[in-house]
């Protein structure tokens, strides 16, 4: 479990975040959603440590990552993957070598037991073929797949995702966001997801905080979220026709 | 204040880059990648550029020596001592400051901007360590060596240009560069090219490091890299001469 207490941050005179405080809970998939610009990936970036907080405390199963030294936050982040929104994935290593590298950095594996554990994770996110490829040559819905597959190499306990299925189609959006769902429930990861896409919500939003402005507005499950009263996130929701003609019952 | 806030940053990104490895294994292997990729692939520019300035120095040197009672052989000792004490440093790192530093720059440039860097960081890898310290250690590794070959295809320049032309003849010019040879110069010159080398991936290297934006950043970052990085050559070339020559 993330705890998060009261979190505050600022750069030079402008508040992005303001007293933000909630939890995110293993084996859910938690999401944060909120307008461009309301502060979601200073939050992301906060709790993974790239960003100090002007004040408050991100608690990872109680260890305060704000008190830590960079010793133990370098121990702490061999225990998260990341997802970028682009893949991040390395330009100069194939696919195979990009989820083998956090193996060879951090692990005395075999090369034997290096290759399966790539094979285990390019499986699980249906990577097939594509091991001598580099990421110039793979599409976008794959670069996420490897880099998923990347993130998930070392069993991590928290897994973050930045806007993971931007620039994808509906469909590999979906195959996405039901890959994170699943890879979250087998291994009992904490995930937390930053997006804006309202489908990722009603998919897979175990738990849902909707930032506004940079405040906390909102919090709750994807079922609660079509009928929560909030303005401001009914205002962020039903900007999609789709779903303001879901909640006048057209659809 | 601006440069002050600059060398700081610098300092400290240095400090990082030379802090403990977390793995060797690792290092190694990206050290021969590196020696590869910034080294062995500049030995074709650093043996053209040499070939032509031998030769053009030899003609220039021959113009300037005209006069019927300088020996012949100091067109060939000119164009050693010029090649060793000065281009064959200063300026194949000036050349290798454009070639190798504007490589270096956007590739570190172009990983902070697609966040490949916050991705190493989360791993928990000290990314500045595991991407810069290989590209120092090799260019500060191979520049010895490329200075010595361009000496050596500077001063074939020299032999084959100065008989062709007809300003010197071979044994003339033979005779010039074996005569009264001191062996400080090389050491001199050898010297200069780790500064240099250090300069030349790690102003750079800074560069690539701190760019925030997108490509258009990058490129602006790789140009500023070259600008500062010739510039402190010179201004080390100028230091080092003061110290180690007079």
């Amino acid at each position: 479990m993330i705890q998060v207490t009261g979190l505050s941050k600022s750069f030079e005179e402008k508040t992005v975040l303001q007293n933000i405080t909630t939890s995110f809970e293993p084996g859910k998939t938690n999401l944060i959603i909120g307008r461009s610009g309301s502060g979601k990936t200073v939050l992301l970036k906060c709790i993974l440590g790239l960003f100090e907080p002007d004040s408050g405390t991100i608690v990872y199963d109680n260890r305060d990552l704000t008190a830590m030294k960079q010793k133990e936050r370098k121990l702490l982040r061999r225990e998260i993957g990341m997802v970028f929104q682009g893949g991040a994935l390395f330009d100069s290593l194939t696919v195979e070598e990009n989820v083998r590298f956090p193996l060879d950095m951090f692990t005395n594996f075999s090369g034997k037991e290096k290759l399966k554990r790539v094979s285990f994770c390019l499986d699980h996110v249906n990577i097939t073929n594509a091991n001598h490829m580099f990421p110039s040559e793979i599409s976008g819905g794959m670069k996420k797949r490897v880099a998923i597959a990347r993130a998930i190499a070392l069993n991590p306990k928290y897994l973050f995702c930045d806007e993971p299925n931007s620039g994808l189609d509906p469909e590999t959006s979906t195959l996405i966001d039901n890959l994170i769902h699943d890879l979250t429930k087998e291994f009992n990861m904490t995930t937390i997801i930053n997006t804006h896409d309202m489908n990722s919500v009603i998919e897979i939003g175990d738990s849902v905080l909707f930032i506004h402005k940079g405040e906390k507005c909102w919090e709750g499950t994807k079922k609660e979220i079509l009928s929560s009263g909030n303005q401001a996130l009914d205002d962020f929701i039903f900007a999609n026709k789709l779903y303001a003609q879901m909640k006048k019952g057209q659809i | 204040m601006k440069i002050l806030y600059h060398i700081g940053r610098y300092f400290w990104m240095l400090g990082k880059v030379f802090s403990k490895p977390e793995r060797h294994k690792m290092y190694g292997r990206q050290l021969i990648h590196e020696i590869d990729a910034l080294g062995i692939n500049s030995i074709g520019i650093v043996v053209i550029i040499s070939l032509f300035i031998g030769g053009i120095l030899t003609i220039q040197l021959a113009y300037n020596l005209m006069n019927p009672l300088y020996p012949k052989t100091l067109i060939g000792l000119g164009t050693r001592d010029t090649l060793i004490l000065e281009f064959s440093s200063t300026i194949i790192g000036l050349i290798l400051a454009g070639k190798i530093g504007s490589n270096i720059s956007s590739e570190i440039g172009s990983m902070k901007v697609t966040e490949q860097i916050d991705s190493l960081e989360i791993m928990g890898v000290n990314s500045a360590s595991y991407l810069i310290l290989p590209k120092i250690v090799a260019v500060v590794f191979i520049m010895p060596f490329l200075v010595i070959l361009s000496i050596f295809f500077g001063l074939l320049g020299g032999l084959v240009v100065g008989p062709l032309t007809g300003v010197v003849t071979v044994p003339d010019y033979i005779d010039g560069i074996r005569y009264f040879f001191i062996p400080y110069y090389v050491t001199f010159t050898l010297v200069k090219s780790i500064f240099f080398g250090f300069l030349i991936a790690s102003v750079p290297a800074y560069h690539g490091f701190f760019v925030q934006g997108g490509a258009l950043e990058v490129g602006k970052a790789s140009t500023k890299a070259v600008v500062n990085t010739n510039i402190l050559i010179l201004l080390f070339d100028l230091i080092l001469t003061r110290l180690l020559l007079t």
